[in-house]
């Protein structure tokens, strides 16, 4: 299919009654491509992923994704997109049960066998050895162990767009360069669509077509990466990657 | 101290020789447990589930009505059971009252509040980025519900044992509704209660000693998993 995979306008965001924490006027993002998220703490990134992950809905507005309009069948069907658009947030989180289950479990949720393969596969991918990783109980993991493991949990699933919320915060360099070299080989396989919150500005600036800074609640720059390495701030513009925003 | 002594040899005499009026008890303790151990588990389980996770207008008052069916006296429940299941009451042509089955029903009100509350406990404990992590891999409505119970699986463990331990240890109920008639509705608390008023002590303690054992049983259990329980509630790395 062709066009955009996700088609925001108009939307605001809000936590029960106040007042919105998310307004983007307009915004497109590119199939296959790799879209960066900077900003304050409380900005808006992890609201906004949460939004493109089905997490949470708009209060107003339209969101499309993969063609369809998100509101017919936010009701009986969102855990279908949810199976296509899949967050890895912030606070990493196992269930109580082994490595080789936890990177099985979406696998398991959609009916679908997990073979020894694919999980040893999704483990290498985030540079864990499944002979010695597999088998472990999910206490038995260091804080950055989990964080990969809960990476390979979703890099299994091969999903249309893979959203991460700070995925290297917190974690020993080691950790953050096989995540790092984890999220573009997915990339790379499953022409998986990456939107990335991250304050390692340099490295959203080394993978990412472009680069929204968000400050409370809304996009107040699009940098575009570009062959050149030009920047365009300010909203308004098509970007690299084939992104939108406006 | 003879009497006492005398009455411990004889009730493992009873024991040993698998002595049937014993064991009728014991046979009656058993299913009316089982049963209402699993009606309360069945009906419990769900319902927990939807006071600890929803967010649902008079949630409050649902679980201060549980909390009161908890502390309510189980002399009071049999009273309730009693008027619904005799002759003339509303349930009357049922003929429940002094049946194994009715006194079932009478120990699930008993059971049901303490799997409730236990597991809506649990639920509520369960932290909030588990339910993120299940709904942001694609879980369903269903699918999350099991997956909340399974990660609780040690607590819901610890409600059920809870439950057993309450259920098999009833007296007041077991005695209203059921009638205490032997080799029918005669369970280990209710014979206890009456040999020890006829004064034989044999077979009191007999099924005490049975008892006692569930007893311990129970309580090893119920200690083995709160340990697991606080365990996994260290949860999310």
């Amino acid at each position: 299919m062709n066009g955009p995979l996700y088609r925001l306008k108009d939307i605001e965001v809000a936590y029960g009654a106040g007042e919105a924490v998310l307004r983007v006027s307009e915004l497109e993002i590119a199939r296959g491509g790799i879209l960066g998220l900077a900003g304050h703490n409380g900005s808006g990134k992890s609201t906004l992923l949460k939004l493109l992950g089905f997490l949470l809905a708009q209060r107003s507005g339209s969101l499309e994704f993969d063609g369809v309009l998100v509101d017919a069948c936010a009701h009986g069907g969102v855990h279908l997109l949810r199976r296509k658009a899949v967050l890895l947030g912030q606070d990493t989180c196992l269930l109580s049960r082994s490595v080789a289950a936890n990177v099985a479990y979406g696998l398991k949720l959609r009916g679908l066998p997990a073979s020894r393969e694919a999980i040893a596969n999704a483990l290498a991918l985030v540079g864990l050895d499944a002979g010695e990783y597999a088998g472990r109980s999910w206490r038995q993991l260091s804080g950055g162990e989990a964080r990969r493991v809960a990476l390979a949990a979703r890099l299994i699933l091969k999903p249309a767009a893979l959203l991460l919320d700070e995925p290297t915060a917190g974690l020993d360099r080691a950790s953050t360069e096989f995540v790092k070299a984890a999220v573009m080989a997915a990339r790379a396989a499953y022409g998986t669509t990456l939107v990335l919150s991250s304050h390692d500005l340099g490295w959203l600036d080394s993978c990412a077509d472009a680069v929204l800074t968000l400050d409370e609640g809304r996009i107040i720059s699009g940098i575009e990466q570009g062959g050149s390495g030009t920047a365009r701030p300010g909203p308004g513009s098509d970007l690299e990657g084939g992104h939108h925003v406006r | 101290m003879d009497y006492f002594s005398e009455g411990l040899t004889k009730a493992v005499a009873l024991l040993l020789a698998l002595d049937p009026e014993t064991f009728s008890a014991v046979w009656a303790t058993a299913s009316v447990t089982a049963l209402a151990l699993a009606a309360s588990l069945v009906l419990g389980l769900p319902l927990g589930f939807a006071l600890g996770h929803f967010r649902f207008p008079g949630r409050r008052v649902a679980r201060l009505f549980v909390d009161w069916m908890l502390s309510l006296p189980t002399v009071v429940i049999g009273l309730m059971v009693y008027a619904l299941f005799t002759s003339r009451g509303p349930l009357g042509e049922w003929g429940l009252l002094f049946s194994l089955p009715g006194m079932a029903i009478g120990l699930t009100l008993l059971g049901l509040p303490i799997i409730i509350a236990m597991t809506a406990t649990a639920v509520e404990s369960t932290d909030v980025r588990l339910t993120q992590t299940v709904l942001s891999l694609g879980a369903d409505r269903m699918q999350l519900l099991f997956a909340t119970l399974s990660e609780a699986r040690f607590a819901m463990a610890l409600a059920a044992a809870s439950a057993f331990g309450r259920i098999v240890s009833e007296v007041g109920i077991a005695m209203m509704v059921g009638g205490n008639i032997k080799w029918q509705t005669r369970t280990i608390t209710t014979a206890i209660a009456l040999e020890t008023g006829k004064g034989e002590f044999a077979s009191g303690i007999a099924l005490g000693i049975v008892l006692m054992l569930v007893a311990l049983v129970v309580n090893l259990v119920v200690g083995l998993l709160r340990s697991r329980a606080a365990a996994d509630y260290r949860g999310c790395a």
